[in-house]
C-alpha cells in the first residue's frame, strides 16, 4: 500500500472562491494509498513547503500529490522540497486545479467535485510513478555562429573573449554584412566603417575564432551539447594560405562590368573581387559566373600575375565537419522586393511608386552607398540618371512596412530613423538642397532617438510632411510626387530630383530553408521565433540555439549588439557547466518487445530515435529495434502513441500510468 | 485657397517670410510637432478656419499667402492659452501678433477682412479726438465698407444705455497725443519700430 500525501493550496482566494479546499482534503484523505490530505494558503510560500517537508518526514511519504496551480508555474518548486525532504521528485506531481478549474469554473459545487476528480487522477498516476534520476549530457564547449553581420560578429567576439573556441560561418565572401554597406549611423552619425572594421580585424586575428566566409550550413544534426555541423566552404578559386591579398589580379582582371551588388548596383567589379576593400579576410574570390575563364576557357590572366600563385581554377567546394555544443543564429535581413524585377534595371518594381522603371527612385540602401565615402561615387549625392546632384529630394517612410496590402504588417522599426539621419547627411553634403519626408508616424523610441528626429526637423531643415504619398512619376527629369499633408489638409505636390523610398527589414530570403535545417521555428514572415517574446528573447525553443539581431525582427544596430551579447552570455552559461542535466521524462524502448518496424523513427519531431542492431555474443544479429537519444528526446510521446506493439513508453507518463487515471475518475 | 493644392518646393516655400515671423516673435515655428494643444484649448478656434496648430504648420512650410489669406489670426484673442500650455515652447500668441503686423504690413492678403479699416479709424480717431468716437467710428467703417445697415439696430440700446455718445469728448492734450503719433512714425522710418 502506497503512502501518498495531498496537498491543497489555496492560492489566496484564486482557488479557494470556487473551491471547497477543505471539503477536497476530507475527500481525498479517504483515498485508498493516501496517508494524509491537508490543505494551506499558499503552499509555494515558505511555510506551505515546510508543511509538505515535514510530512513527508512525519508520515513516511512515498509520493506527493500538490492540487494548485499549473506544472509550468510550481512542479519545480514542490519537486525541489520533495527532494530536499529526501523523496524522489519525480514522485512528486501536480494537480492542476486553478487554471483547469476555479479559474475557469463559476459553480462552487461543480468546481469543487471537479477539482476531487483531479487530485483522484492525480493520485492514481502518483501511485504508478517510477523513481527517476536526472539525464546529464556532456557539454562540447565550441559555439557555432551564423552570419558575420554586426549580431554574429558581435557574439562571435564576446563567447571567444570568454575561452571558447567559436566557428563562424559568413555566406559572403567577407564579413561585416548590412553594417558594412551603411555611411554613418544613427544616433551619434559614426562612420560606419570606422567603428565597424575593427571589430572585423579582431575577428579574424581572434585565436579562438575559427572564420568561415564563402561559406553555407548544409545540415544540422545532434542536440544542445552535441550538435554535428556540417559547412560547405564553397570553392573560392584562390587558395587563402597563399594568397596575400595585394590585388593585382582584381587590377588587371579584364571582365570589370560586374554589376557590385555591395553598391546596390550602382558600381561594378573584376570578376575576381572583394566586396569592398576594407573585406575580412582580404582574399578575393572568383564570381565564375561571370568569369571568362570558367566560361570560355579562354584567359587566365588572374594566374599569370598572381605572385604568389594563389590562384587555383580547379578548387572544388569542401565539406566540413564542426562539433560545436551551441548554435547561436545572425543570419540578418534583407530588404523588401518590391514587386518584380524589370529585366533592364537594378530596381524592383513598386506599382505606383514607380520602382524599378524610374531610375531617381531608389531605397535607403542605396542611399546609404551614394552618402558613403567608400559608395560608388566617393560619398557624393548624386542621382542614378545622370549623375546630377539632386536639389529637392523626398524620402518616403512605411514603403511596404505597415502594408497589410502588401503582406507585411509589421513596423519595420529602422526606416524613421535612418531616414532623419539620411536627410541630415543630405544637408551636410548639399547644402543649398531641401529634404521632404513624407511620414505616416514618426516612431523614435530609443535614448537620443527622439531628439535625433527633431533635430533633423528643426536644425537641419527636414520638410515633414505627415501623410502618404499616392503615386510618383516622371515629367521630365524630375520626379513627381503625389502626396498628402493631412495636418493642413490639402494635397501636396514636389517635383524632385531624387525619391528615396523607406523599404521595409524582410526576413532573409531562404531564412525558412535554414529554419529547417536547424530545427527551430519561424513566424510568418520567415523571422525566427523567440522562446519567449519576454523572459525567452535570445533563446529558440529548440534547446541550445540561441538568435542575434534582425534575423528574428526588425532591429537597429543598438539591439542587436545588445541581443548579440545576450546570445553569447547564454552560451557562456551553457558552457559554464562540464555536464548538461535534463529531465528525465524521456522515452524509453522495451526492446524485449520491439519489432524493429521504426514506425516511431517516422514520427519523432527530435530527430531522437535511432537504429539499434542487438547481436549475440558471436556477433550475429538476432534484430534491430529502435533507441531512443535520451540527450535529444523532447518527451512529446508522439513515438508511444504511434508504436503498434506498445514498446515505447515515455516514463512518467507511461500507458499503465494513463489508464490508471482514467480509471480512477 | 484653402483646399487648393501645395506645390512645394524651395521657390514656393517662403522661408524668409517664416524668419520674419521668428525674428519678430523670438519664437521657433520648427520647434512645435503638431500635437493639437493649442487648438484643443483655443478659446476662438470655432471661428478660425485655420486652427492655430495647422497656422504653425502652413508657415512650417513656408506658405506665407495661406496664413494671411485667412482671417483666422484676426480672431486671435491674444489670450495667450496657447502659449501658456504648449509643451514645446511656441510662443503662439506672439507669433500671432507677429502674424498681425506683416499682414498689416503687406496690406494685401488681408484685404478681405474688414479687420485693416477697422484698426486704421480705431487709430485715426484716437489721433484726431484724444479719445475714442465710438459713433464715428461706426458710422465710417459702415459707410467705407459698404455696410451701411450694419447693427444698426444696436445703436438705440447703446445710446440708451449710455454707452454710446452722440458727440466726441474732445481730450484736452490732443497735441501731445499728436506728439506721440508723430514720434513713432519717425521711428519707422528710421526702422526703429515695428
Amino acid at each position: 500500500m502506497s503512502r501518498i500525501g495531498v496537498f491543497i493550496c489555496h492560492c489566496g482566494e484564486n482557488i479557494s472562491r470556487t473551491v471547497d479546499v477543505e471539503r477536497v482534503a476530507q475527500v481525498t484523505a479517504r483515498l485508498p494509498g493516501v496517508a494524509i490530505a491537508l490543505d494551506y494558503k499558499y503552499m509555494c510560500s515558505d511555510p506551505g513547503q515546510n508543511l509538505l517537508k515535514k510530512a513527508v518526514a512525519e508520515h513516511k511519504l512515498d509520493g506527493v500529490v500538490v492540487a494548485a496551480c499549473s506544472p509550468r508555474m510550481h512542479e519545480k518548486t514542490f519537486r525541489n522540497a520533495a527532494r530536499a525532504a529526501g523523496l524522489n521528485p519525480f514522485l512528486c506531481e501536480m494537480a492542476n486545479i486553478r487554471e483547469h478549474c476555479s479559474w475557469v469554473h463559476e459553480d462552487r459545487e461543480e468546481a469543487t467535485a471537479k477539482a476531487i476528480d483531479i487530485v483522484k487522477f492525480t493520485v492514481s498516476r502518483v501511485k504508478k510513478d517510477r523513481a527517476l534520476a536526472p539525464i546529464t549530457v556532456p557539454i562540447t564547449k565550441r559555439a557555432l555562429v551564423i552570419g558575420g553581420g554586426i549580431a554574429g560578429i558581435q557574439a562571435a567576439l564576446d563567447i571567444a573573449d570568454a575561452g571558447h573556441q567559436v566557428v563562424l560561418v559568413e555566406r559572403e565572401p567577407s564579413i561585416g554584412g548590412h553594417m558594412a554597406q551603411l555611411s554613418e549611423t544613427f544616433p551619434t552619425l559614426d562612420c560606419s566603417q570606422c567603428i565597424m572594421t575593427p571589430k572585423m580585424v579582431d575577428v579574424a586575428n581572434h585565436p579562438n575564432i575559427k572564420l568561415y566566409t564563402w561559406s553555407e550550413i548544409e545540415e544540422v544534426s545532434g542536440y544542445i551539447g552535441n550538435f554535428q555541423v556540417t559547412v560547405r566552404r564553397k570553392a573560392r578559386s584562390v587558395d587563402e594560405d597563399k594568397c596575400t591579398g595585394c590585388g593585382v589580379c582584381m587590377a588587371k582582371c579584364p571582365q570589370k562590368k560586374i554589376d557590385n551588388a555591395f553598391d546596390r548596383n550602382l558600381g561594378t567589379r573584376p570578376a575576381i573581387y572583394v566586396p569592398f576593400p576594407q573585406a575580412v579576410p582580404n582574399t578575393p574570390v572568383i564570381d565564375r559566373d561571370n568569369c571568362t575563364r570558367f566560361k570560355t576557357g579562354k584567359c587566365g590572366v588572374c594566374e599569370k600575375v598572381c605572385g604568389p600563385g594563389a590562384i587555383d581554377y580547379g578548387q572544388q567546394d569542401q565539406l566540413i565537419v564542426e562539433p560545436v555544443g551551441a548554435i547561436v543564429v545572425a543570419s540578418g535581413f534583407d530588404l523588401y522586393n518590391i514587386g518584380p524585377k524589370p529585366a533592364d534595371s537594378p530596381y524592383e518594381g513598386y506599382g505606383e511608386f514607380g520602382y524599378g522603371a524610374i531610375p531617381d527612385v531608389i531605397d535607403g540602401l542605396t542611399f546609404e552607398r551614394l552618402a558613403s565615402a567608400s559608395g560608388p561615387t566617393g560619398g557624393k549625392i548624386l542621382r542614378p540618371s545622370d549623375g546630377k546632384e539632386p536639389k529637392q529630394v523626398v524620402f518616403i517612410q512605411c514603403v511596404g512596412s505597415r502594408a497589410r496590402e502588401k503582406g507585411i504588417s509589421y513596423c519595420s522599426k529602422i526606416c524613421c530613423m535612418y531616414t532623419a539621419k539620411h536627410t541630415m547627411l543630405y544637408k551636410h553634403k548639399i547644402h543649398d538642397g531641401q529634404a521632404y519626408v513624407f511620414f505616416m508616424d514618426a516612431r523614435t523610441p530609443g535614448k537620443n532617438y527622439d531628439e535625433f528626429w527633431r533635430r533633423a526637423v528643426e536644425e537641419e531643415e527636414a520638410v515633414y510632411i505627415r501623410g502618404m504619398v499616392s503615386r510618383l512619376y516622371q515629367k521630365g527629369d524630375k520626379v513627381v510626387v503625389m502626396g498628402s499633408d493631412v495636418l493642413v489638409g490639402v494635397q501636396v505636390e514636389i517635383e524632385a530630383d531624387l525619391v528615396v523610398l523607406a523599404t521595409a527589414v524582410q526576413a532573409r530570403t531562404g531564412a525558412d530553408l535554414l529554419a529547417q535545417k536547424l530545427g527551430i521555428s519561424y513566424d510568418r514572415y520567415n523571422f525566427y521565433s523567440e522562446a519567449h517574446a519576454k523572459l525567452k528573447p535570445v533563446e529558440c525553443a529548440t534547446a541550445g540555439i540561441y538568435l542575434a539581431g534582425a534575423c528574428q525582427g526588425p532591429k537597429d544596430i543598438p539591439d542587436t549588439v545588445s541581443q548579440a551579447s545576450a546570445a553569447a552570455a547564454k552560451v557562456m552559461t551553457l558552457f559554464a557547466k562540464d555536464q548538461l542535466e535534463r529531465e528525465p521524462i524521456v522515452a524509453r524502448v522495451n526492446e524485449r518487445n520491439c519489432a524493429g518496424c521504426l514506425a516511431c523513427k517516422k514520427v519523432c519531431p527530435y530527430g531522437a530515435v535511432e537504429e539499434k542492431e542487438i547481436r549475440d555474443r558471436n556477433g550475429n544479429l538476432i534484430k534491430t529495434v529502435a533507441y531512443v537519444n535520451p540527450g535529444v528526446c523532447g518527451g512529446c510521446g508522439t513515438c508511444q502513441a504511434t508504436c503498434p506493439s506498445k514498446s515505447v513508453e515515455l516514463d512518467g507518463y507511461t500507458d499503465e500510468q494513463i489508464m490508471a487515471m482514467i480509471e480512477a475518475l | 485657397m484653402k483646399n487648393a493644392k501645395m506645390h512645394l518646393s524651395t521657390e514656393t516655400m517662403n522661408l524668409g517670410f517664416v524668419k520674419k515671423v521668428e525674428a519678430l516673435s523670438g519664437s521657433s515655428v520648427r520647434r512645435c510637432f503638431q500635437c493639437g494643444k493649442c487648438s484643443a484649448g483655443c478659446p476662438m478656434r470655432s471661428f478660425m478656419e485655420h486652427p492655430p496648430n495647422r497656422i504653425v504648420r502652413l508657415l512650417q512650410l513656408g506658405q506665407w499667402e495661406r496664413v494671411l489669406a485667412g482671417r483666422s489670426i484676426w480672431y486671435c484673442a491674444s489670450c495667450e492659452t496657447c502659449s501658456t500650455r504648449c509643451p514645446n515652447k511656441v510662443d503662439l500668441a506672439a507669433i500671432m501678433d507677429a502674424l498681425r503686423k506683416l499682414s498689416w504690413d503687406a496690406a494685401g492678403p488681408s484685404k478681405e477682412s474688414y479687420v485693416q479699416l477697422a484698426n486704421r479709424l480705431f487709430m485715426e480717431n484716437i489721433r484726431t479726438y484724444g479719445r475714442q468716437y465710438e459713433m464715428r467710428l461706426a458710422a465710417v467703417f459702415n459707410m467705407k465698407s459698404g455696410q451701411f445697415l450694419k447693427d444698426l439696430m444696436l445703436g438705440p440700446k447703446l445710446i440708451t444705455k449710455g454707452k454710446l455718445k452722440m458727440f466726441h469728448a474732445k481730450n484736452q492734450n490732443v497735441g501731445e497725443i499728436e506728439r506721440i503719433f508723430s514720434r513713432i512714425e519717425e521711428m519707422r522710418k528710421k526702422g526703429e519700430a515695428p
